[in-house]
């Protein structure tokens, strides 16, 4: 059964279409990427998700919920971190934390304990005293702490030093370890190749592509830079499959469909091989890939 | 003071509409009292009146004491110009905090102060906006009184002295925007400095002894009225706020010298590790949140109540001294008792009507929560609308209405020591309660907005501002009296002077209930945004 399932979701302020059909799954116990840029939707799903928006049309199933109806009962079984985190200025971290995982139904206090030693956070501080990363930890200690199904994250890092972020993607291995659910919106793609298990990516309100990430690869073109014995014919930049080539006299660096790198192999190796070097996409290429086309 | 000029100019874009709105609504008021004194004051009866004005404690402490009512001028300044000089304080105090440490909690300054920005170009930027405001005020009224026919002089006097008083407000708030690291305490420091001030001279003036009167030269929103225009103006009263302000203001810019940038001079406390087992619900929460405001509230109200109920007792002292008003007063259809009992109901209904602020002021605590991200904390977790909601109701409900019957029985304490007679007490606190449901249609009023139309909930505010307006100044102003009833309050029955009218309080009640609950329907329906 999938922890999330969104069909044609559709979601408007006013005049703008925030969601525009959005269709997504995430399957119980795996860690999903949720990759966009900013206004593209990735928190207006959460929020539908976690029934503070009614979606104007299409469904939406969590955890075997309505998220609109159904939303303290399936509250328990989640937490959330939000992007921006905001604390109650006269309210200390430690407060806060012990408040949200009582509204929830309780944390773990040796967890809690070992939590805010690993994110190295003083809970005595008042909420208006902590940087925008140290209200992100708290909010991570407070979600982590209780013992929840899956895990809601908007943007979780992106107030955290690099020290902090490797300690939160120690933390959500542990905790896929532990067979929880995550849904991690990021635009951060070094995060996102590292944690998650699928990925869906979005933009303006739709799910444009949606997949493991060697699925994603698969679709996509290969870069190939090669050295040939001789001069490289001005066909081959017109050949089916081969994109942006740059001839330069024995040397051809070319982006190439997967589909037809095979072909475009037997070609090159006609025109004998001295040197090849082959790069399968990262994910940034991927996610630029989907931008640009949508620029043009 | 580099960057100055822009920084000005940004402060002034950003709060127009608020200071037009103030500078507008407070000129209003001027000219039509002035233009309604014919009909008020009439000419053959002006000595007597002025007696029993002069010789009047209640109107004395709400108002101040009359100098010459003799021209329409000189009773404008009575009739209204403390009241206007107390709101142009208001109107300084939140102007400065929201140009200066709001900004700054808001991390916007931060952005300025990287630029090429002086150290205190915000702060004076910020200040001078707010004294341009007030220099407006201040040429509004003087231009808008010699405009209806009084005299230059007095018209100056009334315009400089209001500006004057809004300038020391303005240094108050800049002041206190220094101490804090927040802009709500910072208002509600300036506020509470204003409330002071307003009450010290309320007891002065309201007093029969000489000593005690004088102590009205120690409070700020006193010193235009005492300038006296229209009525051989006292021209160098006017130093005293211009000094006061200068030394305000400079002793601002020297304690933002010895601060951080985004932290006030009182240091910001550490706290628990760990919350108390009972903070385990949203009801706690708001609790938590609010009880600083109610506490606040509640003793101010109550210094309040006591100050005037001190005064109830002066008017045996004032039958005393003029015997014949006693006759006057049996003409009109009333003893000294019923007199007792009409101070009693002046006053609680502006407290029912201020009490209302408090009632709006909680509850948009919600509003206020969902923009800043911490409602969408709270409704992720287990915790639903309709408790969210309720707690905040629960408060702002109930600690309002206890306010109202507190104050009511506190005020009559003094008069039930002095005639022995402790029924009062009880009496004087029903009355109170009996005026609570106006509160709570407002209440009303505002859960309904915030349901249905939350981009809406500033008219709630209009309904409280209009109703405050109606009770302290509205019988002067010459407007049609359906119109001076429309508030919330004016159904009730006002006791003990007038009797009980069950289906007034019911019905009201019934009302409030009606828009609470629609409201709640519409709270449990709508989106939850945050900025």
């Amino acid at each position: 059964m999938n922890a999330i399932e969104l069909q044609a979701v559709t979601k408007r302020f006013g005049r703008t279409t925030a969601l525009d059909g959005l269709t997504m799954q995430v399957a119980t116990g795996e860690v999903h990427g949720f990759l966009g840029p900013n206004g593209s939707g990735k928190s207006t799903t959460i929020r539908v998700l976690l029934g503070l928006l009614r979606a104007d049309s299409g469904t939406a199933r969590l955890l075997g919920g309505d998220p609109w109806s159904d939303a303290p009962a399936l509250h328990r079984r989640l937490a959330y971190v939000p992007g921006d985190v905001a604390l109650w200025p006269n309210l200390t971290g430690g407060e806060v934390i012990d408040l949200l995982g009582r509204l929830r139904g309780g944390t773990d206090p040796a967890r809690r304990a070992a939590l805010l030693e690993r994110f190295d956070l003083d809970p005595t501080k008042k909420g208006t005293t902590y940087s925008k990363g140290n209200r992100q930890k708290v909010a991570l200690v407070a979600a982590l702490a209780s013992d929840v199904e899956l895990l809601l994250l908007d943007e979780p890092t992106s107030g955290l030093d690099p020290l902090m972020e490797a300690q939160f993607r120690a933390v959500i291995a542990d905790e896929r370890g532990r067979g929880r659910t995550v849904l991690l919106s990021s635009h951060i793609l070094s995060e996102v190749e590292h944690l998650c298990d699928r990925v869906s990516i979005i933009r303006s309100g739709q799910v444009v592509e949606s997949g493991t990430l060697a699925e994603l690869r698969h679709l996509t073109r290969t870069l190939v830079v090669a050295e040939l014995a001789a001069p490289v014919p001005e066909g081959l930049a017109t050949a089916p499959g081969v994109h942006d080539a740059e001839l330069d006299g024995h040397r051809i660096t070319c982006q190439v469909d997967d589909t037809e790198l095979g072909q475009v192999m037997s070609r090159l190796s006609a025109l004998g091989i001295r040197s090849i070097t082959s790069t399968p996409p990262t994910l940034e290429e991927l996610f630029l890939r989907h931008y640009d086309e949508s620029g043009r | 003071m580099t960057g100055l000029g822009s920084l000005v100019r940004l402060a002034l874009r950003r709060s127009r509409w608020f200071y037009l709105a103030w500078v507008l609504a407070l000129t209003a008021v001027v000219p039509l009292t002035a233009a309604a004194y014919e009909q008020i004051v009439d000419p053959g009866n002006a000595d007597l009146l002025i007696a029993t004005m002069t010789n009047n404690p209640t109107m004395r402490a709400m108002l101040g004491p009359p100098v010459d009512l003799t021209s329409a001028g000189g009773f404008t300044v009575w009739r209204v110009g403390t009241f206007a000089a107390a709101m142009a304080g208001i109107m300084a105090v939140l102007g400065v905090v929201r140009s200066t440490r709001a900004e700054e909690e808001d991390g916007r300054t931060e952005l300025l102060r990287s630029g090429a920005t002086g150290r205190h170009a915000p702060l004076v930027a910020g200040v001078l906006v707010a004294l341009l405001a007030c220099a407006a005020l201040g040429v509004a009224v003087a231009a808008s009184m010699t405009a209806v026919g009084e005299p230059v002089a007095g018209s100056v006097a009334f315009g400089a002295g209001l500006a004057l008083v809004g300038a020391t407000f303005a240094g108050v708030g800049a002041v206190a925007a220094q101490l804090t690291a927040s802009a709500r305490t910072a208002k509600a420091l300036g506020l509470w400095t204003l409330a002071a001030a307003y009450t010290l001279r309320a007891v002065a003036d309201g007093s029969t002894d000489e000593a005690v009167r004088q102590l009205a030269w120690g409070s700020p929103v006193q010193w235009m009225a005492l300038t006296r225009p229209y009525a051989d103006e006292r021209w160098w009263v006017l130093a005293l706020p211009a000094v006061t302000a200068v030394v305000l203001l400079t002793l601002a810019v020297g304690l933002e010298t010895r601060r951080d940038h985004g932290s006030g001079l009182w240091a910001a406390r550490r706290g628990r590790a760990e919350a108390v087992a009972s903070l385990a619900t949203p009801g706690a929460l708001v609790r938590r949140l609010q009880r600083g405001q109610v506490i606040g509230w509640t003793i101010g109200l109550l210094l309040f109540a006591l100050a005037m109920g001190s005064l109830s007792t002066a008017f045996d002292d004032m039958l005393e001294q003029v015997p014949q008003l006693r006759l006057i007063f049996q003409r009109m259809g009333g003893g000294a008792e019923q007199l007792v009992d009409a101070f009693f109901v002046a006053l609680l209904s502006i407290v029912a009507v201020l009490i209302a602020v408090v009632a709006v002021q909680l509850f948009s605590r919600l509003a206020a929560e969902e923009e800043r991200g911490h409602a969408e904390l709270v409704l992720s977790t287990g915790a639903t609308r309709g408790r969210l909601l309720g707690a905040y109701l629960l408060v702002a409900a109930l600690a309002p209405a206890l306010m109202l019957v507190a104050v009511g029985a506190v005020m009559a304490l003094n008069q039930a020591r002095a005639t022995g007679d402790w029924g009062i007490v009880a009496e004087v606190a029903g009355a109170g309660a009996a005026l609570a449901p106006g509160g709570l249609l407002v209440l009303g009023i505002a859960v309904l907005l915030h349901g249905w139309a939350p981009r809406l909930a500033w008219l709630t505010w209009v309904v409280v501002a209009w109703s405050l307006v109606m009770v302290w100044v509205g019988a002067a102003l010459d407007l049609p009296e359906w119109l001076t009833e429309l508030t919330p309050w004016s159904p009730l029955p006002q006791l003990p002077v007038e009797d009980m009218d069950w289906l007034a309080v019911l019905g009201m009640t019934g009302l409030a209930a009606l828009l609470l609950g629609l409201g709640a329907v519409g709270y449990r329906r709508r989106d939850i945004t945050s900025t």
